[in-house]
């Protein structure tokens, strides 16, 4: 009996491999994209909502709107994030939840959260911009490479 | 505190943070009591209010309408508010969705044009929702004749630093 399960065993990789496309779970890209495209876009619409709120009610123009707008939405994500409910979000939208400045905020907070427990300096102070202390390090860096091109081409055409 | 279960406590912040934005909300509204239905409803739809002019002279009037005319005509825009001040001349429109992609060339355009045709005026032309409501504020209140004139001055004033605010 066990032999003949060894014989059965002898499959070579080509074979295997088959096996496994035929067994495996098909990523749902599509699904996932839809997914995102709604959760992110409902956020955005909530972003605008904000904004058109700040121009209707207090003096801010198109322009300097995007500022408060901003605090705004990470001051939600920070509410969500502690009752929970950020983490459901995230799971549901995946990229949709993480791409608008509510995922960054979500990074700030949930690290804050995580390790409240070490203490307030070592803990929380020094594992706060874990996750998302890359982003504003990529962020300013790359700005000043892009302002420092800008700079050398009008220079060298002489705009 | 060590009674109240942690759920129970989640359950007051949330509660709490309801109560403390509804109080929020509720003294926007009240501030927005202060507009005409008109101002309040420029943000949504098509108003093309007549255009003001604080220099109340019948050529400025006639003026003011030719230039009204004279913005429609572009083919991006589709509500216009014009004042016109004693000095400047403010012109504030609304573009079409589509071609907001190129707003700020159509402002450049605009500005341009006005400036050829009209070059003894100052124009203030801006594309802003804030500034369109502003203007059609100010629009409503000139309707009424015995508002302040002054008070429409320092109004007007308060639009052009508006506009030139940056951050």
């Amino acid at each position: 009996m066990a032999n003949k399960n060894k014989e059965n065993l002898k499959i070579n990789q080509q074979d295997y491999n088959k096996l496994q496309k035929k067994y495996e779970l098909k990523r749902p890209v599509w699904q996932n994209c839809m997914r995102a495209f709604l959760v992110g876009g409902t956020i955005c619409l909530i972003g605008q909502a904000i904004m058109y709120f700040y121009i209707y009610f207090f003096n801010f123009t198109e322009q300097t709107a995007g500022n408060p707008t901003t605090a705004t939405l990470i001051f939600f994500a920070l509410l969500l994030t502690g009752f929970g409910v950020y983490d459901r979000l995230g799971q549901m939208g995946g990229a949709g939840s993480a791409v608008p400045v509510t995922g960054f905020g979500n990074a700030v907070i949930s690290a804050a959260i995580e390790h409240r427990t070490e203490g307030y300096v070592l803990g929380v102070g020094g594992n706060i911009f874990k996750l998302a202390g890359s982003v504003i390090v990529f962020g300013v860096f790359s700005a000043f490479v892009v302002a420092l091109i800008k700079t050398i081409v009008l220079m060298v055409i002489g705009g | 505190m060590e009674g109240i279960s942690l759920r129970n406590q989640v359950r007051m912040a949330k509660f709490s943070i309801c109560i403390a934005l509804l109080f929020a909300l509720g003294g926007c509204s009240e501030q927005s009591k202060s507009k005409s239905t008109e101002t309040r409803l420029s943000l949504l739809r098509t108003t093309n209010p007549h255009p003001a002019v604080l220099d109340e002279k019948e050529e400025e009037f006639k003026f003011a309408e030719k230039l009204q005319k004279e913005v429609l005509k572009q083919p991006e825009i589709y509500d216009v508010a014009i004042i016109m001040g004693k000095k400047e001349v403010l012109v504030a429109y609304k573009v079409r969705h589509l071609q907001r992609f190129r707003m700020k060339k159509i402002e450049k355009n605009l500005t341009k044009k006005l400036e050829k045709q009209y070059p003894k005026e100052k124009f203030i032309v801006s594309s802003d929702y804030k500034i369109f409501i502003e203007a059609v504020d100010l629009n409503e209140k000139l309707k009424d004749p015995k508002y302040s004139r002054k008070k429409a001055t320092d109004q007007f004033k308060s639009i052009i630093k508006l506009q030139k605010e940056q951050t």
